[in-house]
């Protein structure tokens, strides 16, 4: 726990003075990708609770999740189908749902 | 409670990856809200209106500038001085004339029909204005901008520019000199206002007795042509 949000910081701290930028065509491909990293974060941490965590699954989920809808929002840009906001929306209720589950979690156990 | 089997690295490096991500984008953000055009109109609209006050006053120093009348005692050099002010465009003139207003024409033009025939050009304007210095006119100005011997009349994209100062549509030309030989030469069969009519064009010419041409307004400074040793024949 305290590894995970030492590592966070870290990343933080080197993408705040990393001087790289992202060209504006590609930010709303980066923002899913962001968003899909969010939500396998968030799934791995409410697996964690569960007792169901994989390593495998959740480093894969990571990475592939984000490639992938970033791939997918570059193809449907590509055809004309406006596929951004339904992995916004994919992506964002699954990060609820987890955060409820999560939330659940922490009030039973205080009961 | 949380317990991680194994791959606590791989979870701080996951972790790490997210929050390298996330401070990207929130700098990304943080750059697109510093850019947004909205911004850029702000400032270039505070510019325009400090321009347009400086210019307001330099217009008013010019004003008084020209005020400053040479010290009286030689007569014939005043009197050559006003005569060569008068002839330069340097002073308000007043006197009978005709007001011409030019407005772009209101039909509209047919389809794949070039649309440039229906509004108003530079040499519509130059038609006019030669049409009006043959008939006499000594003095002519443009949306209040004199006529010198420096004088352009040129297209500016929509707008025409005079003086290096442009206007729009509708336009309105003063000229002083005898009203009737003016407005008839303007009305002349097969003539400017004829050929203008055809498209459309809003020519209206009006005679008055107390036409009022503005002076010249802007620098005179001569930064090539220099004065020349002995009479070129």
């Amino acid at each position: 726990m305290i590894l995970a949000l030492v590592g966070l910081g870290v990343g933080l701290i080197l993408g705040s003075l990393c001087p790289l930028t992202i060209p504006v065509t590609y930010s709303k491909l980066f923002s899913v990708a962001l968003l899909a990293g969010l939500d396998s974060v968030f799934g791995g941490f409410r697996s964690a609770l569960d007792d169901r965590f994989d390593n495998m699954v959740f480093m894969s989920g990571f990475f592939v999740n984000g490639l992938l809808a970033a791939f997918l929002v570059y193809a449907g840009d590509r055809l004309g189908i406006d596929l951004y906001y339904v992995a916004l929306l994919a992506f964002g209720l699954r990060i609820f749902q987890n955060l409820a589950i999560i939330r659940r979690y922490y009030l039973k156990k205080r009961r | 409670m949380i317990t991680y089997k194994r791959g606590h690295l791989s979870i701080a490096f996951v972790c790490m990856v997210l929050g390298f991500m996330l401070a990207l984008q929130f700098r990304i953000a943080m750059d697109q809200k510093a850019s947004l055009p909205y911004q850029r109109v702000e400032e270039l609209s505070a510019r325009l209106i400090e321009t347009e006050k400086e210019r307001d006053a330099l217009q008013e120093k010019v004003a008084s500038l020209q005020q400053v009348q040479p010290a009286p005692g030689n007569t014939e050099g005043e009197q050559m001085l006003r005569e060569l002010r008068l002839r330069s465009g340097l002073t308000a003139l007043t006197g009978p004339g005709v007001i011409v207003t030019i407005d772009d024409s209101k039909i509209k033009s047919k389809a794949g029909e070039n649309q440039n025939l229906y509004i108003i050009h530079d040499d519509d304007l130059l038609k006019v204005i030669n049409e009006l210095r043959a008939a006499g006119a000594e003095a002519i100005s443009v949306n209040g901008q004199r006529l010198m011997a420096t004088s352009e009349i040129r297209c500016a994209g929509p707008t025409l520019s005079v003086n290096n100062v442009r206007s729009a549509p509708p336009y309105e030309i003063r000229a002083i000199g005898d009203s009737a030989t003016l407005e008839s030469a303007l009305r002349m069969r097969g003539g400017v206002m004829e050929t203008l009519q055809v498209w459309g064009i809003q020519l209206e010419v009006k005679a008055a007795q107390d036409i009022v041409v503005p002076a010249y307004k802007g620098a005179s400074k001569f930064s090539f042509a220099k004065e020349a040793e002995e009479a070129a024949s």
